[in-house]
């Protein structure tokens, strides 16, 4: 740019100047209101839609799927359908260093690159026209984040209209409008026309693979923050695999019934022995890793188990707080509300949370149970191996019913042999947990609370205030 | 009373030519695309502040990282606002931040005499997503981690350098205690003293050359 330019650029910003603004308080006035607006829109999300609880990481649960902060996304999305590309795209580093340090290059060279003096928007149509289809494939790369390029019947045809839509036109587009500017010279308004043709049908084709999309599965793992609702998290997951050796108060000294270790002598890991002993830390290590000699085997990912860093925390906290007389309980919710005079208890409100404490943990995939899986209502009323006769609605007689209620089934065939022996084995239930499983099956196993209240011989009497 | 207070501050301080330097100033008629600069100010002041309050009771360690948050959120007065303004502000920031340059490019005024300008902004642009990758591990949760595992492995797949890199930035081959306490520092000490470095030369250049016009047909 020589100095005649120069002198006339500076000449053309004075006479604006002179028709302009002052700073203060002109632009500062305009400054502060969009700060201002900026704060509340702040404050709103802060407090409406505030930052969703996440589990504590786990570097041993590799099935943990990453998803990197939002504004990274597209570029996720870039490696995976450049992924796509045969041949080329097995050279991953032109994907993940080569094209967004050119893209990173060129924005930052931009001045040196766009000499010319020309400011008016009709006048840099090129540059514009390319900074537009950048944006808005930015802008849909970072919607189709969720959408897998292979489906689940192993189509490809959704990863090939997002690279069409996301990678090929964006491209093409590119290379004829830098074509259209230098070798062809064609009118601006030309240029105009194919980027806005290259914006829409990338715009049409990713609406369409977002229509054509399988809706991702919004997998809402509640996570408890709350000191209650870790040791209730705590309990169920205790419940659930623990209880079979060390009984439901970690009271158990000798083993019973559990195969390979019946008449194991163990320390009570309810007594002080144990919890003033082991220190948390050491106690996440004790479960995740086991006590292979001893015959407890391990629950951490790591080693193999099923449980998290973040579960084998709750269960802790829970072992704390319920047993470790340093710890001072904080008040728990009753494990579900206790029933009135004629009311009919429900699956989800009653049965489940029962389920969950004190039959799941064998009544699942891969214990020893009759092929009898409790785990959901379907699995509760169409699974095990006497599924004909376990519920039975109305029927006191129903094998379930007798179980719990320490009647063993005797074997029809062999009739000194039992068939199923009273449950939960070597334990008895409270009167009032039996006499919600009699209730539930006598009126017809609801499974929501609307159905069983409709099933109630007498409204629920209101709540009467507490005094 | 006042007024010989502010005589005798402005007799040391100069605060008569601050303002004739500083605010009165005159500038071509504005338009409010131009407040999104200082809005990426306002933004990165209001980080600054959430996360020295932040700080109070973070704790960059892989043992204690998620449970301080977790206090954070649950036994702190207002800890919870604290967290949700400086985790919303920090995606605002990045939004507000690219729209500025998107403008600053649309309007072309990056040219002469702008040019030094612009490369300062691409520094606070990257400076700014480098603030946002590092600040996103520091909770340490399942997202954190994997993100950050995947983040630097893409990071280590640069042709020669890309070994160095990825063990530059996790301070060894895995995700550690010691990629925490790296991020940890980049985020509240190394990018935000580059941060205020760069914007304070920004702004200055911006004073000097005055905010550009918004052009017409004739340039
Ligand atoms: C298959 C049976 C079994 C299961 C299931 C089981 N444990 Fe154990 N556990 C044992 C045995 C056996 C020992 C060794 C006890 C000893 O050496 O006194 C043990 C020891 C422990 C100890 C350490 C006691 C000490 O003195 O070192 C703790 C704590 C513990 N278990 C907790 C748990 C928790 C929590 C669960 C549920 C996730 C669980 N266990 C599940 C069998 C089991
Ligand atoms: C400690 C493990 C354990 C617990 C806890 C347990 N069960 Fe069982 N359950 C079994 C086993 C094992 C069988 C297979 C029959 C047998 O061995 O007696 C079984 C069988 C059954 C059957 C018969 C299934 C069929 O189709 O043959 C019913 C019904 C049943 N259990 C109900 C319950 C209920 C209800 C609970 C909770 C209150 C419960 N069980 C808790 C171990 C358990
Ligand atoms: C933390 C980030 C940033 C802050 C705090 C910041 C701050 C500001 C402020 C206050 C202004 C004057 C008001 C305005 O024109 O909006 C400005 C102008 C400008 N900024 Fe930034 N900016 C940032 C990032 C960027 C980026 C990423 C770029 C481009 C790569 C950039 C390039 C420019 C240019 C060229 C001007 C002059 C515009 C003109 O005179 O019209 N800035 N910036």
């Amino acid at each position: 740019m020589n100095n005649e330019t120069k002198k006339k650029l500076n000449e053309r910003y004075e006479r604006e100047l002179n028709r302009g603004e002052r700073f203060w308080p002109d632009t500062i006035f305009k400054d502060v209101i969009v700060s201002i607006g900026i704060f509340t829109l702040l404050i709103i999300l802060a407090t409406f839609v505030g930052v969703s609880p996440e589990p504590k990481a786990d570097p041993s649960d590799t099935s943990y799927i990453p998803r990197p902060e939002w504004y990274f996304l597209f570029l996720f999305k870039f490696l995976a359908l450049y992924g796509q590309i045969p041949l080329l795209g097995k050279i991953e580093w032109i994907a993940t260093v080569l094209v967004p340090g050119i893209a990173i290059g060129v924005l930052t060279l931009l001045p040196f690159i766009e000499k010319n003096p020309n400011r008016y928007y009709g006048k840099r149509v090129l540059p514009i026209s390319i900074m537009a289809i950048m944006v808005v494939g930015i802008v849909l790369l970072t919607l189709l984040s969720d959408v897998p390029t292979v489906s689940a019947d192993g189509s490809t045809l959704l990863g090939t209209l997002q690279a069409i839509s996301g990678l090929v036109i964006p491209g093409l587009a590119m290379v004829l409008l830098f074509l259209m500017s230098f070798v062809f010279k064609t009118t601006t308004r030309l240029m105009v026309w194919t980027t806005v043709l290259a914006a829409v049908s990338m715009i049409l084709i990713s609406g369409t693979v977002l229509a054509l999309a399988p809706a991702p599965e919004v997998a809402e793992t509640e996570v408890p923050t709350t000191l209650v609702d870790q040791i209730v998290a705590g309990q169920d997951l205790y419940s659930v695999h623990c209880t079979e050796c060390h009984g439901d108060d970690g009271s158990v000294a000798v083993i019973e019934g559990v195969e390979g270790l019946e008449g194991e002598k163990i320390t009570p890991i309810n007594s002080r022995d144990v919890l003033y002993t082991i220190t948390d830390s050491a106690m996440s290590e004790v479960i995740a890793y086991g006590r292979p000699n001893a015959g407890m085997t391990p629950f951490g990912k790591a080693y193999g188990g099923e449980l998290s860093k973040s579960e084998i925390d709750y269960m802790i906290v829970f072992m704390r707080y319920m047993w470790d007389d340093r710890f001072e309980a904080p008040k728990l919710k009753p494990l579900f509300p206790a029933l009135a005079e004629g009311e009919v208890p429900s699956y989800n409100v009653h049965i489940q949370p029962i389920v969950k404490r004190y039959c799941v943990s064998c009544h699942r995939e891969g214990k020893t149970n009759n092929n009898y899986l409790m785990t959901s209502y379907e699995e509760i009323l169409t699974t095990g191996d006497n599924v004909a006769n376990n519920i039975i609605a109305g029927d006191e007689n129903s094998y379930l019913l007798q179980v719990i209620q320490e009647h063993p089934i005797m074997n029809p065939e062999k009739p000194d042999e039992e068939l199923i022996r009273v449950m939960p084995l070597n334990r008895t239930l409270k009167p009032n947990i039996v006499d919600v499983f009699i209730r539930w099956i006598m009126n017809g196993m609801p499974q929501t609370a609307e159905e069983a209240a409709t099933l109630s011989t007498t409204p629920t009497p209101a709540v009467t205030p507490t005094p | 009373m006042w007024k010989k207070i502010y005589e005798w501050l402005d007799e040391r301080l100069g605060l008569n030519a601050m303002y004739t330097n500083l605010l009165d100033r005159p500038e071509p008629r504005g338009n409010w695309w131009n407040t999104l600069g200082s809005a990426s100010l306002f933004l990165f002041v209001l980080q600054g502040l959430t996360g020295i309050f932040l700080t109070v009771y973070y704790t960059p360690s892989p043992d204690h990282a998620y449970d301080s948050i977790t206090y954070i959120m649950e036994g702190v007065a207002f800890g919870w606002l604290i967290r949700g303004i400086h985790h919303w502000g920090a995606t605002l920031m990045v939004v507000v931040v690219f729209i500025h340059m998107l403008r600053v490019f649309v309007t072309a005024s990056f040219k002469y005499p702008r040019e030094l300008t612009w490369l300062i902004g691409i520094g606070l642009f990257l400076t700014t997503l480098g603030m946002g990758f590092t600040g996103y591990l520091l909770p340490w949760n399942q997202r954190a981690f994997w993100a950050t595992t995947v983040g630097t492995q893409i990071a280590g797949t640069a042709p020669l350098v890309g070994e160095f890199i990825l063990k530059a930035l996790r301070g060894g081959p895995d995700l550690s205690a010691l990629t925490l306490q790296r991020f940890f520092s980049g985020h509240i000490w190394m990018l935000p003293a580059a941060l205020a470095g760069l914007i304070g030369v920004h702004l200055y250049l911006i004073i000097r050359h005055g905010e550009s016009y918004y052009p017409n047909k004739e340039d």
